[in-house]
């Protein structure tokens, strides 16, 4: 399962149409995603940083904040230029640029990750 | 100089977002064999490149409206209100959010300029849009207030800060200033709003809810006899 948080419904529906044949689930903000996280943990988030309420780095903290969410790798798609900003630590395996990203960009993270990932 | 740059900086990050959509879009276009699907996909790069043709038409207005170019007139708010509603159905169709629209006015015409008027419906709409929550609604209210008539629209979204409230306030008139510090959404469309009720001598505000904001444009009622 591929989570993708994104506002914008439309360019939510391009990532998810990418990221086929692998199942997915879009979310307009935070919050409802990290009730989500209650329930299911997906094997790939695809995170929009500016968000309705709480923003990306919000979920991102939550997510190094617990041992089951903080394996689950992230790739943030933003425009807000931050593919020169370290944030592995925050289980950050790839920053892509909305204004500049491919189809197979989006597609090589949902191969590499989405058929799951090691939760130990 | 300082807020020439600023200003250009703004409307340069409003534009990327419905650029690096179309681009999306195209590509999903690109990837899509289903037939229903691409027409959604073609429906969807028509919506999106409208709204950015409308506000880069609105800041051509807006170097423009100096010269003194718009004429005013006898307008009738609840047309205009409907064309609005007619065009933006589908993107907030597409944005699974609801545009809903209540009239109680008695006075059906006000001095405005249509095109004007019809811009300051627009952006005030697609701000609601913005910060309405999914599946949830926004309304567009025109009703008499004291001599005037009053066209607001309230979104339902989340609350907002104290202090984005405060800065928000007393900014968006003066310069565009950003709701959420959210990219796609800079506050240039409220910004356009403000700058063309102030070329009708109409008064602006907003007003804070406990789940969201209404903006609203004060319009002064024309003394014409109702042709209809």
């Amino acid at each position: 399962m591929i989570f993708i948080i994104d506002d914008d419904s439309v360019m939510a529906e391009c990532i998810e149409s990418a990221c086929r044949p692998y199942p997915t689930k879009i979310f307009s903000n935070a919050i409802d995603a990290i009730h989500s996280l209650e329930n299911t943990l997906p094997d790939l988030i695809f995170l929009d940083i500016m968000l309705d309420g709480p923003d990306g780095f919000t979920l991102l903290n939550e997510l190094v904040s617990y041992s089951d969410t903080s394996k689950i790798p992230v790739v943030i798609i933003s425009s807000l230029g931050l593919a020169d900003c370290r944030l592995e630590e925050y289980g950050v395996v790839g920053v892509l640029d909305k204004a500049t990203m491919l189809p197979a960009d989006i597609q090589k993270y949902a191969e590499n990750y989405a058929h799951g990932w090691d939760r130990c | 100089m300082e807020s020439e740059v600023n200003g250009i900086l703004v409307a340069a990050h409003e534009l990327k977002a419905p650029l690096a959509l179309l681009r999306q879009l195209a590509f999903s276009l690109e990837l899509t064999r289903n037939d229903s699907e691409r027409q959604k996909i073609q429906s969807q790069m028509i919506n999106v490149s409208d709204r950015a043709i409308r506000q880069v038409n609105d800041l051509t207005k807006i170097a423009r409206l100096e010269d003194g170019l718009f004429q005013m007139e006898p307008v009738a708010v609840r047309a205009v209100c409907d064309d609005v509603t007619r065009e933006l159905t589908n993107l907030f169709r597409f944005n699974h959010r609801n545009l809903e629209v209540s009239y109680t006015n008695r006075s059906r015409l006000v001095v405005a300029n249509r095109d004007l008027l019809y811009s300051v419906v627009y952006n005030f709409c697609l701000n609601a849009m913005h910060y309405s929550n999914e599946e949830s609604r926004s309304e567009l209210i025109v009703k008499d207030y004291y001599d005037k008539v009053r066209l607001s629209v309230r979104d339902f979204g989340p609350a907002l800060p104290t202090d984005v409230w405060k800065s928000l306030k007393k900014g968006w008139v003066e310069k565009p200033t950003s709701i959420a510090m959210r990219p796609g959404s800079s506050g240039l469309g409220l910004y356009i709003a403000s700058k063309f009720s102030q070329y009708m001598s109409a008064e602006v505000g907003a007003i804070r809810h406990r789940d969201g904001t209404s903006f609203f444009v004060d319009l002064k009622v024309s003394k014409q006899a109702r042709l209809f």
